[in-house]
């Protein structure tokens, strides 16, 4: 019997297929369900995301992802890291049998889980910045306050050539020291802008006010929600 | 600290005086708990199931070929009916325990973060978001016997919040604030707050121009939809000693001029829907009523907690017609589904029961309940209350409560069409079963 699958197993018929996974990490005391989605495109090239629904992950997106044949690694970066913790990885093995069996590594630790294979893959896309209407365009200047020191902020907003290409942003805030805040993601729907700064735990979600040249939103920064408005600094 | 501006509008959108299409908690704003579509008297396979990061008490809802719902991984989600596939997800930043309710292309839903949220049902894309008082749970000195009895406890077991309700162009649904909000459905403005002395996680059922809520003030309301002003109000139990007994979570259901709801006061009432009079009272030997009544036919269809019994009761008189055992703690609100009576209980069992004799006809376990990997279930799947809840000390109860929780258990209300049924899971999956 072992002699027949290695058989199939040499063949392109057993390559990793394109699918939806499921199973458990069996970490000791705690079995985390582990589902993750695998697929290839036609350029041949592999995209693929998690949901890990014991720790409030879902289509986190893979990093690192390499697929050789019947075997694939690939690292759970911005969902489940901290600093001085290395991702999460997960090295995983097509089974004779048709399942993905692999090991789970965190924080120094290895676990190991089965995953069988239950349907076409569900890959979440990454989420991503969108273009910005050119009313937002510029430079932009506020103030709030923030256990009772103030914070000086700065955006400029600019758009690429080619009105479909995603935004760029220069976030800085101003306090004791300057910071210079790395923007993750940036979307206009409408009227309505966000911009997420992982990195400092800050959003801003603000709705563009054009008569008054304003942006009037809110600013997130962990338990603070404070009103800021920004306006236009070259109008 | 200043609050921020309560809401900031996104994009206008119409919304008609009365939303033709919608769908909400319970199937309707007098939250009847009666599905237009028959369930199935036999179960075959799951036909579809959709993961999500965290657990599940949001309850589905269908509008146009999608199913809507919340997840405690902070996701607001639109699935397609046939597949299962996702359409689009909206993060906020808090468990969405809520149900949503859609209404004109808008679903409106609140979310732990203490914002309630209006997403262009097409897309996930924001319309407006509003700023209530904030979100908490229920909480008391020595609560439920807990030790130390000084000290402030949060209730493990105020699993869900408020859902929204939608007419005639207003949103209504309460807050951990102790409020009851109507909101411009269309502009996200502040039509009225009515102020209660506690969390208000009910939703409120709407019928004749009036909204009916309980808060876990132990006060249950009227109020005029249009005015915000009370309209009458009737006081349940009290319990000052570990306020155990006391409080609604039960959302009411409305028919026929007589208000239906559950109490924590271990009471089911029937209450004369214009003048708050107390038709009559169901007791239920010191067990929760959590569950939101389903009323058709002439009876009352709801399950109780720590006794686990699955109750009708006749709506007129309240005379007892069914009294059959479960095997655990039923949160859930029942949905009356043509012939069938579908009730979604804690020990990750969804189970279909005849709706004359109460017969079980069929049961659908979560893999992760079938799996019963550290006990929290018997061998026959009840509560196994002494292994779980072993100390009343420290965080002991609260961590027994989640690990009673995990173990798949349903409190998400079932949604049925064409055959198929809708049930969320805290194994954090979406099932579809047929």
């Amino acid at each position: 019997m072992f002699l027949f699958f290695a058989s199939l197993c040499a063949s392109d018929a057993c390559a990793l297929p394109s699918a939806r996974w499921e199973g458990r990490i069996q970490i000791p005391g705690r079995e985390l369900t582990l589902v993750v989605d695998l697929a290839q495109d036609s350029t041949g090239t592999w995209t693929g995301s998690v949901i890990l629904p014991g720790l409030g992950i879902k289509g986190a997106p893979l990093g690192d992802l390499v697929v050789k044949e019947t075997e694939a690694s690939f690292a759970i970066k911005d969902s489940l890291s901290a600093p001085g913790f290395e991702p999460a990885r997960c090295k995983t093995r097509l089974t004779p049998a048709g399942g993905l069996n692999g090991e789970f590594l965190q924080g120094g630790l290895s676990a190991p889980f089965e995953l069988t294979r239950t349907g076409a893959p569900q890959v979440e896309p990454p989420r991503v910045s969108t273009s910005i209407a050119r009313e937002f365009e510029g430079e932009w200047k506020g103030r709030y306050e923030l256990m009772g020191y103030p914070r000086d902020v700065t955006l400029k907003l600019s758009r690429p050539t080619g009105s479909a290409a995603a935004a760029a942003a220069d976030f800085v805030i101003v306090g004791k020291k300057t910071n210079q805040l790395p923007v993750d993601l940036l979307t206009q729907t409408g009227d309505f802008l966000a911009i997420e700064s992982r990195a400092f735990g800050i959003t801003f979600e603000a709705r563009l006010k054009k008569e008054a040249g304003e942006l009037q939103g809110v600013l997130t920064q962990g338990p603070f929600e404070l009103p800021l408005v920004l306006r236009r600094s070259n109008p | 600290m200043k609050r921020p501006p309560l809401a900031f509008t996104l994009l206008t959108c119409a919304v008609p005086l009365i939303c033709p299409a919608q769908a909400m908690f319970r199937g309707d704003a007098a939250h009847t708990g009666v599905s237009a579509a028959a369930a199935p008297r036999t179960f075959h396979r799951v036909k579809w199931k959709f993961p999500t990061g965290d657990r599940i008490v949001s309850s589905p809802v269908l509008q146009d070929g999608v199913i809507y719902f919340g997840s405690d991984d902070g996701g607001i989600y639109a699935v397609e009916e046939e597949t299962g596939r996702q359409l689009w997800r909206h993060i906020t930043n808090g468990p969405v325990c809520a149900t949503p309710a859609v209404a004109d292309g808008v679903v409106f839903v609140g979310s732990y973060d203490g914002k309630f949220y209006a997403l262009d049902a097409k897309t996930g894309g924001p319309k407006w978001k509003f700023a209530t008082g904030g979100e908490r749970r229920f909480e008391a000195k020595g609560l439920h016997g807990f030790l130390p009895k000084n000290q402030t406890i949060a209730d493990p077991f105020d699993v869900f919040l408020s859902s929204p309700v939608v007419v005639k162009g207003v949103v209504y649904f309460g807050s951990g604030d102790g409020h009851l909000y109507a909101v411009d459905a269309a502009a996200g403005e502040l039509r009225w707050k009515f102020p209660t002395g506690d969390v208000v996680h009910a939703s409120p059922a709407y019928a004749d121009g009036i909204l009916y809520f309980g808060s876990w003030d132990s006060r249950f309301y009227a109020v005029d939809a249009t005015t915000g002003k009370e309209k009458w109000r009737f006081h349940a139990g009290e319990d000052p000693l570990v306020h155990n007994q006391v409080g609604f979570q039960s959302s009411p259901a409305v028919v026929d001029g007589v208000v239906y709801t559950g109490c924590r006061d271990a009471n089911v009432y029937a209450l004369d829907a214009a003048t708050g009079k107390e038709k009559w009272r169901f007791g239920n030997e010191g067990s929760w009523v959590i569950s939101s009544p389903a009323v058709a036919q002439g009876k009352v269809y709801f399950g109780t907690s720590d006794s686990s019994l699955y109750h009708v009761v006749d709506a007129a008189t309240g005379k007892p017609v069914l009294r059959l055992q479960g095997k655990a703690y039923v949160f859930s609100s029942p949905v009356v589904a043509g012939d069938v009576v579908l009730v979604g209980v804690l020990n990750g069992i969804l189970e279909a029961r005849d709706v004359k004799t109460g017969d079980v006809l069929w049961e659908f376990r979560t893999e992760t309940s079938r799996r019963n990997a550290d006990w929290t279930l018997t061998a026959d799947a009840k509560l196994n209350g002494p292994l779980i809840f072993s100390s009343g000390w420290r965080e002991k109860p609260l961590a027994a409560a989640d690990r009673q929780f995990a173990i798949g258990a349903i409190f998400s209300t079932p949604l049925v069409a064409k055959g198929v049924v809708f049930v969320g899971s805290t194994d954090g999956a979406m099932y579809a079963l047929e």
